[in-house]
């Protein structure tokens, strides 16, 4: 998610991570590959018959009283570069 | 020798899996043993379904990435062997589901082939290997076996019992207990780790969740009422979503999670005399599959 002002500079960006994490049980570094899994330890995937909620909240620097923000929900693939858009939503927030 | 290679080659094809007393040492033999082109003579629409499916390139990986590259590569996992010379197939859990095939028809020198397909990342032959027809029809169609006992050699397994088969092997078709079943799906798609390997290995484990979180939450559905709805009349075995087909696999993504946001500006009087502009945005995501997002 970002918010940037009418001439594009970003003021606010941030993003949330929703999958299984795992590691080895051997250490406590998250893996990859099924091949050296063990278990997971951590599980923030979208679980079915749940709301996944969550709310920003984002200070404005001195002088700025609107910005658009963009809400980008992505499905990557094996690496961040890699995605497919789920929704994308952009609004212009103002104070006044 | 040279007229009698064209002979060879058919006939490898041509012969069933029950006909092998030799298990396979190559690609190309297990392979063949495995083959279901044929059934594409009867089946066209359900046969064009597969090939497009990840069944039909199980060892390829999510958008052709040869995943099991690192266990054949020294030192990459603790599987991997000091030489390709020296995979067993012990070097490869994998097989377990995206080869099962391989641990009842192949042996140790198939896995050196193999590993050495993986080490020259040679794709052509490593698309070979297929979670084909008979792989999902027969060699995995049981699980009560000391009910009903192992897959019959010449009999595919179906939704519904068909007395005659027209086929040169598959003689017949019995119903099978769990075609249509979860279970089905959930012995490779996964429950969590698997413990019975020498060191254990956690892939999917979508058929968890499915039980644990979807089941238990009151949802009624299987695996196949979603995955394999009927197309032209036939259950799909596309078996979506097909990661190489972004569109399709998008449009899947989009029916399936939704989101919603909610914006407000303000400005908060967190103590007297000082506000602060602030921007609050509010996301809610829903999903409506019968297991977590993302899994496999």
């Amino acid at each position: 998610m970002t918010a940037k002002t009418a001439d594009g500079k970003e003021v606010y960006n941030t993003e949330r991570h929703y999958h299984t994490q795992a590691t080895d049980c051997r250490t406590n570094k998250m893996l990859y590959g099924a091949q050296v899994k063990t278990q997971y330890i951590r599980d923030t995937a979208l679980q079915p018959f749940e709301t996944k909620d969550e709310s920003f909240e984002i200070f404005l620097p001195a002088g700025v009283r609107t910005v658009d923000v963009t809400v980008s929900l992505r499905y990557e693939i094996n690496k961040p570069a890699n995605f497919i858009e789920i929704a994308k939503v952009t609004r212009k927030v103002s104070l006044d | 020798m040279k007229f009698l290679k064209p002979f060879f080659v058919v006939l490898l094809v041509m012969i069933p899996i029950s006909a092998f007393a030799e298990k396979a040492k190559t690609i190309e033999e297990l392979a063949a043993m495995y083959d279901s082109s044929r059934c594409k003579e009867c089946h066209a629409e359900i046969y064009a379904r597969w090939e497009n499916s990840h069944h039909a390139r199980s060892l390829m990986g999510v958008q052709d990435g040869l995943m099991m590259t690192p266990l054949a590569m020294k030192g990459r996992t603790p599987f991997s062997p000091d030489d390709p010379g020296k995979a067993t197939l012990d070097t490869f859990p994998c097989f377990k589901c995206h080869l099962p095939q391989a641990l009842v028809s192949a042996d140790d020198a198939f896995a050196v082939d193999y590993a050495n397909a993986l080490l020259a990342q040679d794709k052509t032959r490593v698309s070979k290997l297929r979670i084909t027809c008979i792989v999902c029809h027969n060699t995995k169609a049981i699980i009560h076996k000391l009910s009903e006992g192992q897959p019959e050699a010449d009999v595919l397994y179906g939704s519904k019992d068909v007395a005659s088969h027209d086929d040169e092997f598959f003689k017949k078709i019995k119903k099978g207990s769990i075609m249509d079943h979860a279970i089905m799906c959930g012995q490779c798609h996964g429950l969590g780790p698997n413990l019975e390997f020498e060191n254990p290995v956690q892939c999917a484990t979508l058929y968890g969740s499915y039980e644990h979180n979807y089941i238990s939450k009151g949802g009624m559905q299987s695996c196949q009422e979603c995955h394999m709805q009927k197309v032209d009349g036939f259950a799909d075995h596309l078996i979506a979503p097909n990661w190489n087909d972004l569109d399709g696999t998008k449009k899947i993504l989009q029916d399936t999670i939704s989101m919603d946001v909610q914006t407000v500006g303000m400005d908060w009087l967190l103590k007297s005399k000082d506000l602060k502009p602030l921007v609050v945005v509010n996301t809610k995501i829903n999903q409506n599959a019968g297991h977590r997002i993302p899994d496999g």
